[in-house]
């Protein structure tokens, strides 16, 4: 550096502030394109649900020529009314998630802290199905369920997602590091098993366990082969298999566009108020465990 | 699994006086009380029906009345079926086309947004995240309105009808460009997660050998970041081999299966289930079973190799 005469260094200097400038702007118009294009077509779906299904055939594409709720009227009429399958998603989606919560957290509770005879094989046992895809078993599940007569129900679309690997595999690694202390205390107490685990774990676990509900809950509000296949009967069906079913009553093959947009961005907008208000839990989330491979 | 089911069944009648015994030994059955809901039904609902699935591939079974067996017939009929070819090519395709330049992309919106110069990340972040939030079937509906041929929203701002959902070799790429679009912003968060995650003393130590931005990048960076690229490209081929949703929602219409030449091979599964040749669905099943296995199998080498 000593070799450079000092106008040299000037000189330079001017040109490096210059091109970081330029690089601060190339980054930043870059990373608006990344998001614009990310962004746009779930703009797209809420402004189309603002337009009538007339007007989709029209105007796909711009503002809408006139602002209006009639898609989402048609949303509580259409055949019955997609609200009720709205209501099918909601009812499936929350009775899963707090079982799978509730027995995960259970299961993940004792194979964190407690010594017993076998838990390690059982353990690895457990996450080695995990590399078997759901969607492998479908055979077997659907008669299995046919037998039971549980076919076109809710129980069905519940039932198979209430024993999460993923869960127990999460909340687990997040007991592991909850210190002994804490609990030993309670036990000295006089605290039973069971008190100590709702008393203490819960709530001590509740980021763990909140996190891995909206990531169930998500996945179980999105699922679509498995309900596509069990649920045909219009009154069983979650949103997720009617919206795409959605077409003219009158003409029959022609989709709905306005009344889809409605109802795709009715069964969005819950999950995404809640990614908003909570993004950076949400976003940690998805790196537990993978980063490190 | 039977086993741990016949140690878990005596425990419930057992629970008061293992309580009272464990104030003297520690827990003993405790433990086994906590799992032992969550075992069972996993038993049950997963363990189960996947054993019988295995069992049903080597049947021939229509849902009533007897099952014959076959042996490996319908694994034979499978192989030999050209429509699973075609399928298996397909998701293979989509694996291949989309994996590649998205994660190559998630990777450079990452050290972008990693930068020291970006901006607004807190901004970002999210917006990139979005596609993520919204369910796979909103998302290929609102695609399949965009790509529309008559009425959709690209052909409506060119001006054109270009068919890019009905010729099945455009929509092919639509297929593609929606996983991209979709998958990007997960793996644009977990190679954040890798890149803020690098020790900023290696990076220090390259800066002061003289190493520019770019040849850090190259020399640092990239060869920290090898492993997590293939963990990511194998885990990204898992969840496309079970394809189901986007193609047929983006290609089909009204909630039917998209055509043969576009069709993944969970179709052939579900097609099989509908007409109730379960023996059929479950050998079809548990043939792409063994390729994701060998997938995960040779990635696993190469970690090894890696290592060793």
């Amino acid at each position: 550096m000593n070799v450079f005469r000092s106008s040299n260094i000037a000189r330079s200097n001017t040109i490096a502030r210059w091109s970081t400038a330029a690089k601060k702007v190339l980054i930043l118009l870059a990373l608006i394109a990344a998001a614009l294009i990310s962004v746009y077509p779930i703009v797209m779906m809420m402004i189309n649900s603002f337009k009538s299904d007339r007007e989709m055939y029209i105007n796909p594409a711009g503002l809408p020529i006139e602002w209006t709720l009639e898609s989402y009227g048609k949303v509580f009429q259409y055949h019955g009314g997609l609200w009720l399958n709205i209501v099918n998603s909601i009812i499936i989606s929350l009775i899963s998630t707090i079982m799978a919560v509730f027995l995960s957290a259970l299961a993940a509770y004792a194979f964190a802290k407690y010594h017993f005879r076998g838990r390690d094989t059982l353990f690895a046992l457990l996450l080695a199905t995990f590399m078997i895809p759901p969607e492998i078993i479908i055979p077997g599940q659907y008669i299995f369920f046919a037998r039971l007569h549980l076919i076109n129900t809710l129980h069905v679309q519940i039932l198979p997602t209430i024993t999460p690997i993923l869960g127990l595999f999460f909340i687990r690694q997040y007991m592991a590091l909850i210190p002994n202390d804490l609990l030993e205390a309670a036990r000295v107490d006089g605290a039973g098993h069971f008190t100590v685990f709702t008393k203490i774990m819960v709530p001590v676990c509740s980021p763990v366990l909140g996190a891995y509900a909206i990531l169930h809950f998500m996945s179980v509000w999105n699922a679509y082969t498995w309900p596509v296949l069990v649920a045909v009967k219009r009154e069983v069906q979650p949103a997720m298999v009617v919206l795409p079913q959605m077409v003219d009553p009158v003409v029959g093959f022609l989709p709905v566009w306005g009344t889809i947009m409605a109802g795709a961005t009715l069964a969005t907008l819950p999950i995404l108020i809640v990614f908003l208000s909570m993004q950076d839990k949400f976003m940690s989330s998805v790196t537990v465990g993978s980063v490190k491979g | 699994m039977v086993k741990s089911e016949s140690l878990s069944c005596p425990v419930s009648n057992l629970t008061a006086q293992s309580n009272l015994r464990k104030r003297r030994n520690g827990p003993s059955l405790v433990p086994y009380l906590f799992i032992f809901p969550f075992v069972l039904f996993f038993i049950i609902l997963f363990v189960g029906p996947a054993f019988y699935s295995l069992y049903l591939s080597f049947f021939r079974y229509a849902g009533y009345g007897e099952s014959v067996w076959v042996g490996l017939d319908n694994y034979r009929a499978v192989l030999q079926y050209n429509i699973f070819w075609i399928a298996l090519k397909n998701i293979f395709f989509y694996w291949m086309a989309h994996a590649i330049p998205m994660m190559a992309l998630a990777f450079g919106l990452a050290v972008l947004v990693n930068s020291k110069l970006a901006r607004y990340r807190n901004v970002f972040k999210p917006l990139i995240y979005m596609p993520q939030i919204i369910a796979t079937v909103a998302a290929a509906l609102i695609f399949q309105n965009f790509f529309g041929t008559q009425y959709g929203i690209l052909n409506r701002i060119l001006g054109a009808e270009i068919p890019w959902l009905s010729d099945m070799d455009l929509a092919r790429w639509v297929i593609v460009i929606f996983l991209i679009w979709r998958g990007l912003g997960y793996w644009f968060v977990i190679f954040l997660a890798g890149l803020t995650s690098i020790n900023p003393e290696i990076m220090e130590a390259a800066t002061v050998d003289g190493a520019t931005a770019w040849r850090r990048m190259v020399y640092v960076t990239i060869p920290l970041m090898r492993n997590s690229f293939l963990f990511a490209f194998v885990v990204d081929g898992v969840v496309t081999l079970r394809l189901f949703a986007e193609p047929n929602i983006l290609v089909g219409k009204a909630g039917a299966l998209a055509s043969v030449q576009v069709a993944p091979v969970l179709n052939l599964v579900i097609e099989y289930i509908r007409s109730a040749r379960f023996g059929m669905a479950a050998a079809t099943g548990w043939i792409l079973f063994l390729v994701i296995a060998i997938i995960s199998w040779l990635q696993f080498r190469l970690f090894r190799q890696e290592e060793g």
